[in-house]
């Protein structure tokens, strides 16, 4: 493989051909920066162009850019050539599976009409470059076939020149069934199985998601209006499904007279089996094993976010040892000081302004929240300070029941 | 609010599909309100409302499904768990039990288990619940039975 020219895709971040890319994933590799289109004699950007605008010399030139572009513009030729039938226009139609091909291997997109440098200069020299082995597929410079690369029409479905291709035409995929499989390349004949098969399983995870209802709104999750919504909260303790939205909803619902938030409002609508957290996903789960992932990786994810109640050791976090957040203890703060929480914030004297930062604490208290799963708080929660604060906002935070306002946006 | 009014309209969507599975059960919502609903319900068999049909009226508050709807009896009924003059059901599901997953549909079956079941323990018709919790079974049977002719049975003749 030629390994010299830094490929345009990965220079981007997303080469989906990876370690097989016949370009150089390599960011001390030169890139391409020759304007095709200059070669041609016309670019539209003149000056004002972004590539280099200069000669392409043999040497340079050969091993990059120009030489699969003129063994495309020979491919093309070829095939009309073999298909004599054919219109011009079926060559045209073919073109858009060649461009893509093309543009692909990061090479120039048009086979060169009025070459500005001499026309012929490429045709009759990619064998001087012979590091390249994938072109030379046709040209027999390599004898070992896991060198030669698989016709990439191929492996997207299909190969307009069938049985006369000069490539390897892969062995079709179970799973996807494209013809993708290297036949004497083992380790990425596996990865491919491996990464297909994934990526099946999760399609299909994905499509028995999308039956699935929520038995709160009786809507089906992954058809709610908004992308939001779109989203399973799985219940730790029991198998039935809901939308996150809907189920961090009841659970946040503040109980009717005689209610028992533990045995009512945390247990599971259906089964009533007490859960004490909700996971969001985006996917339903089928098997057990399914399930403890999402909710290993869930927990993990938030396990490399800091605590903000804990505050690095400053505040006191209402969790405490069970909460689901990092609590990193930066020397010098409280708990590093005392090796134990500082005390909740004393009662206020009566402010007659409220310091600033109190306001700030506040808000911002509101809108992590939103990040929280252990979602079920009391209002004693609320430090004395910002309860009086709400109650001078005019906000009744003693019973919610009837508030208009939901000061605990806890399930949204 | 529209989280409600979408959840019922589905309900209705559903009662529309449903009806002819549950023939016990009609349930009707107001041509005008969706939050208010009657229902129509037949009384078990093998029990003194046997024949009967009864009438419920719903009211669904704006919090529904978080919050359960508020049924009671409009037909007059001799039952311990039902107040002899309001209606007023007292069910568990329909207070402290309640919880979203229940729909009007399957809260009118448990309307129905209810009758079937009563529990003369826990009576807001005390003289119901008395007639069952000293044994009277008859005396409730026959009770129940008049109001059943009474007031849920069509007029003969």
């Amino acid at each position: 493989m030629s390994k010299r020219v830094l490929c345009k895709f990965f220079a981007h971040g997303a080469c989906l051909k990876g370690e097989h890319c016949e370009f150089s994933h390599d960011w001390k590799a030169t890139p391409n920066n020759i304007c095709t289109f200059y070669q041609k004699g016309a670019c539209a950007f003149g000056s004002r162009c972004r590539y280099e605008h200069v000669k392409a010399s043999r040497a340079q030139s050969s091993g990059s850019s120009s030489s699969p572009n003129s063994r495309q513009s020979l491919a093309v030729d070829s095939l009309s050539l073999s298909h004599p039938s054919r219109t011009s226009s079926s060559g045209v139609a073919l073109s858009p599976g060649i461009l893509s091909e093309l543009s692909a291997s990061s090479s120039p997109f048009l086979p060169p009409s009025k070459p500005a440098w001499n026309g012929s200069l490429d045709d009759d020299d990619y064998s001087d470059n012979g590091d390249n082995d994938d072109d030379g597929a046709g040209v027999t410079r390599s004898t070992r076939p896991e060198d030669h690369a698989i016709c990439s029409f191929a492996a997207a479905g299909n190969c307009p020149r069938g049985e006369k291709c000069p490539h390897i035409h892969g062995d079709i995929c179970p799973s996807c069934g494209k013809h993708c499989l290297h036949p004497y390349r083992p380790m990425e004949r596996e990865e491919h199985m491996k990464t297909c098969e994934e990526k099946q399983k999760q399609l299909e995870a994905l499509k028995r998601s999308q039956e699935i209802e929520c038995s709160v709104c009786l809507e089906r999750v992954l058809s709610k209006p908004t992308v939001a919504e779109r989203k399973f909260g799985i219940l730790s303790e029991c198998d039935h499904p809901f939308c996150v939205s809907c189920i961090r909803n009841w659970r946040s619902s503040s109980p009717t007279s005689g209610m028992d938030v533990n045995s009512a409002l945390r247990a599971c609508p259906i089964c009533r089996k007490l859960s004490y957290f909700v996971i969001p996903s985006v996917i339903w789960y089928n098997t057990k094993e399914e399930k403890q992932e999402i909710i290993d990786s869930y927990k993990s994810r938030l396990r490399s976010i800091d605590c903000k109640h804990f505050d690095f050791g400053n505040g006191n976090c209402p969790f405490g040892t069970s909460c689901f957040y990092k609590h990193t203890v930066k020397p010098g703060s409280y708990v590093w000081k005392f090796h134990r929480p500082p005390p909740r914030r004393p009662p206020p004297r009566r402010y007659d302004i409220v310091p600033m930062d109190v306001i700030f604490h506040m808000f911002e208290h509101l809108e992590e929240w939103d990040d929280y799963i252990l979602e079920d708080l009391e209002n004693e929660d609320l430090n004395p300070l910002e309860r009086e604060l709400l109650m001078q906002m005019g906000f009744d935070t003693s019973d919610s029941s009837e508030d208009e306002i939901d000061l605990w946006p806890v399930s949204y | 609010m529209q989280a409600s009014r979408a959840r019922l309209f589905k309900e209705y969507k559903e009662v529309q599909r449903e009806k002819v599975a549950d023939p016990d059960i009609q349930l009707v919502c107001d041509d005008s309100n969706i939050f208010k609903w009657t229902a129509l319900i037949k009384g078990p068999s093998e029990t003194p409302f046997e024949g009967g049909v009864f009438q419920l009226a719903f009211a669904v508050p704006e919090q529904y499904p978080l919050q359960p709807p508020q049924v009671r009896f409009l037909t007059k009924i001799f039952h311990p768990n039902v107040h002899f003059k309001t209606g007023e059901i007292c069910l568990d599901i329909l207070k402290n039990a309640w919880s979203p997953a229940w729909t009007l549909q399957s809260v009118c079956r448990a309307i129905i288990a209810l009758m079937a079941h009563p529990e003369p323990d826990s009576p807001l018709n005390c003289d119901s619940g008395n007639l069952l919790r000293s044994g009277d079974l008859r005396g409730y049977y026959s009770m129940a039975r008049m109001y059943t002719k009474l007031a849920a049975m069509p007029k003969k003749g």
